[in-house]
């Protein structure tokens, strides 16, 4: 395929994910709206709008904040098919994003191109529908079970930390890799979190990524890294 | 009308909404498959990265259902279900449910009995999670235009692209693992400590080793599952530490609260 074809072709491909993206999104949105409307209509069970809007006061300016730093942080390392998938299924930062980023790593494809969009997606995509099955799966199969052993004091710790290990054990990789641009981030995390210790992991996030870029533009201009 | 929380209703709605994401991922991967092949992208590789990223998903995904049972307590197990396949997350959900019931006089440690309180708390879930299915339609493309471009120019310089790329990875990264040093949770119930950083440490020795394995005696099957296996391996030293550990030093936090 020559030069000029592929990329009108990745652009044609690229703007029809956008396409599909923002019909899904859309109708994902109706399709989720229809649980509290359908609950409502079936039951006749309206709320009170005041009560509703003096809950949502509480809980919206945290979320819809979020939700704007989560947009802008998250779409770029996880490609338009993937942000669309992800921002819909959800778990974003505890699952969706580190396998992709995962994924990525494994096919030793990079963010921002094609083939990390498609790698993306698909990994995305897969992991949705694990997940969709395992919840599935363990709703119907082991709910008599389960929580006595989320509630055991051996092991809750397990599940309390299980975001220390899947970090653990994705940063280890990078790390090994690029230990030299990895420590002023971590340092900066640190430092915030001294100061505003329950400060949420998407505002956290947007300050590690900036001090991380930031830190790698400083040492390559000092060529302290090649 | 105790069992609306459990109903055909209820029921019928999971399996609307869930099949709806199902199908959507499908119809996501099933395009991105098509264009992977056509870019030259090897079948093995798009096979060990559906496989992969279905490990991958295990640890994270049973830690969810852990909390889809724990919130079946107040709301039944058909919400949470719903809520944790589709666009929610741990920390929100319980978060908007426990606004919601607070205004009620209640908690979610009690078992909802009123429709319409629990009609209120399927709203605040709903509108309160869904707004970034507002922005993402408007604004992933122009984001992901900027973004690309700078990249794109940047890639004249393709060591600076590389370094820069993997220091935005490095950064998300750095947040959890910042996190899992000092952070607090809104609930106290994973506070960093003595327990998080041990199994963080863990994870990082255990990556690291099945890496050096792997590489030194080119086991390429093994590299797919050295991530899942480091995880569940540091949650498993987890437990084997809260078990042989005096309960004064697990529970250690620097916050000063218990930890789980």
């Amino acid at each position: 395929m020559s030069k000029g074809l592929k990329t009108k072709t990745e652009r044609q491909y690229t703007d029809k994910v956008h396409t599909w993206g923002r019909i899904w999104t859309v109708g994902a949105l109706l399709v989720l709206l229809s649980l509290p409307f359908g609950f409502s209509v079936y039951y006749s069970a309206w709320p009170e709008a005041k009560t509703v809007f003096s809950a949502l006061s509480k809980v919206i300016l945290i979320y819809w904040t979020t939700a704007v730093i989560e947009v802008i942080t998250y779409t770029p390392m996880l490609g338009a098919g993937g942000t669309y998938l992800s921002f819909v299924t959800g778990n974003i930062t505890n699952l969706k994003l580190p396998c992709g980023l995962n994924a990525m790593e494994k096919a030793n494809v990079k963010p921002n191109t094609e083939e990390g969009e498609v790698i993306t997606t698909i990994a995305i995509g897969s992991s949705a529908i694990a997940t969709t099955i395992i919840i599935a799966a363990g709703v119907l199969l082991f709910s008599p079970v389960l929580p006595v052993l989320r509630e055991s004091p051996t092991l809750r710790p397990a599940f309390s930390y299980v975001t220390s290990a899947l970090f653990g054990a994705l940063g280890a990789s990078y790390f090994r890799k690029h230990w030299k641009i990895s420590i002023f981030p971590i340092v900066v995390g640190v430092i915030v979190l001294l100061f505003a210790p329950t400060l949420g992991v998407g505002t956290l996030m947007f300050i590690t990524i900036v001090a991380a870029v930031a830190g790698a533009l400083v040492m390559i201009k000092l060529n302290f890294v090649k | 009308m105790s069992d609306f929380k459990e109903s055909g209703f209820m029921y019928a709605m999971a399996a609307f909404i869930i099949g709806f994401i199902v199908i959507e991922s499908v119809f996501f991967m099933v395009k991105a498959w098509k264009r992977a092949k056509q870019l030259g992208i090897s079948k093995e590789t798009l096979k060990n990265t559906v496989i992969s990223a279905a490990l991958f998903t295990i640890a994270p995904a049973i830690s969810i259902l852990a909390t889809v049972l724990v919130l079946s307590s107040a709301l039944g197990i058909v919400l949470p279900w719903i809520r944790l396949s589709v666009i929610g997350n741990l920390a929100y959900e319980t978060v908007a449910a426990s606004t919601m019931l607070e205004q009620f006089g209640a908690n979610i440690n009690i078992e909802v009995t009123d429709p319409e309180q629990f009609s209120a708390v399927m709203w605040v879930m709903t509108v309160g999670t869904s707004f970034a299915l507002f922005l993402v339609p408007i604004f992933c493309k122009f984001i992901q235009k900027k973004i690309g471009g700078m990249v794109s120019k940047s890639e004249k310089n393709s060591k600076l692209a590389d370094n820069v790329s993997a220091a935005a990875f490095i950064g998300i990264i750095a947040a959890f693992i910042a996190v899992s040093i000092n952070g607090k949770s809104s609930d106290g119930t994973s506070d960093a400590g003595f327990m998080s950083i041990a199994t963080l440490v863990s994870a990082m020795v255990i990556m690291l080793v099945l890496e050096g394995i792997c590489h030194k005696y080119s086991l390429k099957k093994l590299e797919m599952f050295a991530l899942p296996i480091s995880i569940f391996a540091a949650m498993g030293v987890c437990i084997l530490l809260t078990v042989a550990l005096p309960e004064s030093v697990t529970s250690f936090t620097w916050w000063g609260g218990a930890a789980a």
